[in-house]
């Protein structure tokens, strides 16, 4: 059989006092149980002692005597209802002032600090010539670049994707080779030379294939990239440029790749 | 208790208009229930009388934030047992200041709060008011407080928690924690007499 427990009891005994009924269901058990029936008696004694508290009389007239205490002790300023709802609009107000100010102090800060930042850029973009840091530039020529560009071709053609230390610096030499090629496609556009600007356009795709491999060149990109060489007859169209080209020996001047003089 | 609720809220709203003399009318109408509360909270009628005082001067203070919907009587009971809670526990303190110095765990059972006689306290049972006093004195506020308006004002457990801002399930604990204290402490008190 299971004894109800104190906290048990306790809740029995204020349930049947307060006339909050729900202790109907333990009462069977209190019935049945002589030890509960026992504990719950010692319960109601004890608590029992704690009951009668006398309270002093207070006569009719306390409440008079407290009012003369509480008068004398009130703040000197009255209250309002309105009182209230106006403190909070200040309050409001006061809030969104200085919310306002904020975001003003923050706007114009960052202006402020963004002019002078800027001002700070251009003075070491005027001081940089001064010191000396001049990007170097190299010249081109087109019979150069279309040389270079089928010794790529040719190569890449019969590359074996097994010797990884014989085609990867082949990126490097595209990537070369990239930067010139699309200044001269772009000339040979604005000149009118459709043929040169095609076979460059077909040369910078292929480049652009190579060049955008840091990891080098597998079997699949190797087969595509010939793949895509042969479709275009890239490499028979890059040696008739370069052997019939009447400005073989027209130049470019484009950045060097990596760093200044 | 609708026309009291009716009277108190013409007696706030003129407060709220400015007239502070309509305030004496809350505290004539309440003061005597709210004296009893205190009375069995504090144990001592002195506290109880400043108790009352200072639940009133708070409540003045706080009126523009009361709800006129809600029942003035209610609303000032929950500030006096939030004030006679504030007095327990500044008199707790100032107990265990004064008793550092030569505490004596053994003679801690027995000792019962100040005995000084006064004409209402001798109308009482000495004896039952200093056993109770005793039988109190190991709680802490809040389980005298829960302990006061569930055994004496016969609360329920959802008007102990809604007074002392804390949840039921905290109140019914404060409750039971109280019970186990003072009949611990009657215990002791029974075997040393």
């Amino acid at each position: 059989m299971k004894h109800l427990s104190e906290e048990e009891l306790v809740e029995r005994y204020y349930n049947g006092v307060a006339g909050m009924d729900q202790a109907g269901a333990d009462d069977g058990h209190l019935n049945e149980c002589a030890e509960c029936a026992a504990a719950f008696a010692a319960l109601e004694i004890d608590l029992a002692a704690m009951r009668p508290v006398e309270i002093p009389d207070k006569s009719e007239h306390y409440g008079e005597q407290m009012w003369a205490r509480v008068q004398g002790a009130l703040p000197s300023r009255g209250i309002s209802a309105a009182r209230k709802p106006r403190l909070a609009l200040w309050r409001g107000l006061a809030f969104a002032a200085g919310c306002g100010v904020l975001v003003t102090v923050s706007f114009y800060g960052g202006r402020f600090y963004e002019h002078l930042h800027q001002h700070s850029v251009l003075d070491a973009q005027r001081r940089a010539p001064a010191a000396g840091t001049q990007q170097k530039v190299v010249v081109v020529v087109l019979g150069d670049h279309l040389d270079r560009s089928e010794r790529l071709l040719v190569e890449l053609k019969h590359a074996d994707p097994a010797s990884p230390e014989l085609v990867n610096p082949l990126t490097e030499e595209a990537r070369g080779l990239l930067a010139a090629n699309r200044v001269f496609r772009d000339d040979a556009q604005r000149e009118g030379d459709p043929a040169l600007t095609q076979a460059l356009s077909h040369l910078d795709q292929v480049l652009t294939e190579i060049s955008n491999r840091p990891a080098g060149l597998d079997a699949a990109a190797l087969e595509r990239i010939r793949s895509q060489m042969n479709a275009d007859g890239l490499l028979f169209e890059v040696r008739v440029l370069r052997s019939k080209n009447p400005h073989r020996n027209k130049t470019v001047r484009i950045a060097a790749r990596g760093g200044a003089a | 208790m609708c026309s009291m609720s009716q009277s108190d809220g013409a007696a706030i709203q003129a407060v709220l208009a400015g007239d502070r003399d309509a305030f004496g009318e809350l505290v004539r109408r309440h003061s005597r229930m709210l004296f009893r509360l205190a009375f069995r909270m504090t144990g001592n009628e002195a506290d109880a009388d400043d108790v009352v005082q200072d639940a009133f001067l708070r409540a003045y203070q706080k009126l523009a934030t009361f709800e006129s919907r809600a029942d003035f009587g209610t609303w000032i009971y929950r500030i006096t047992v939030h004030c006679a809670l504030d007095r327990l526990q500044r008199r707790k303190q100032d107990d265990a200041r004064r008793v550092s110095e030569d505490y004596d765990p053994e003679e801690d059972g027995v000792q019962v709060a100040d005995s000084k006689p006064d004409p209402e306290r001798m109308v009482i049972s000495m004896e039952i008011a200093e056993l109770q006093q005793a039988a109190m004195r190991g709680l802490t506020a809040m389980e005298r407080t829960a302990f006061v308006l569930r055994h004496l004002e016969e609360r329920s457990t959802e008007e102990i928690a809604a007074a002392l801002d804390v949840t039921p399930n905290t109140a019914k604990q404060s409750v039971y924690r109280a019970v186990q204290k003072v009949r611990r402490r009657l215990t002791q008190l029974k075997v040393m007499a």
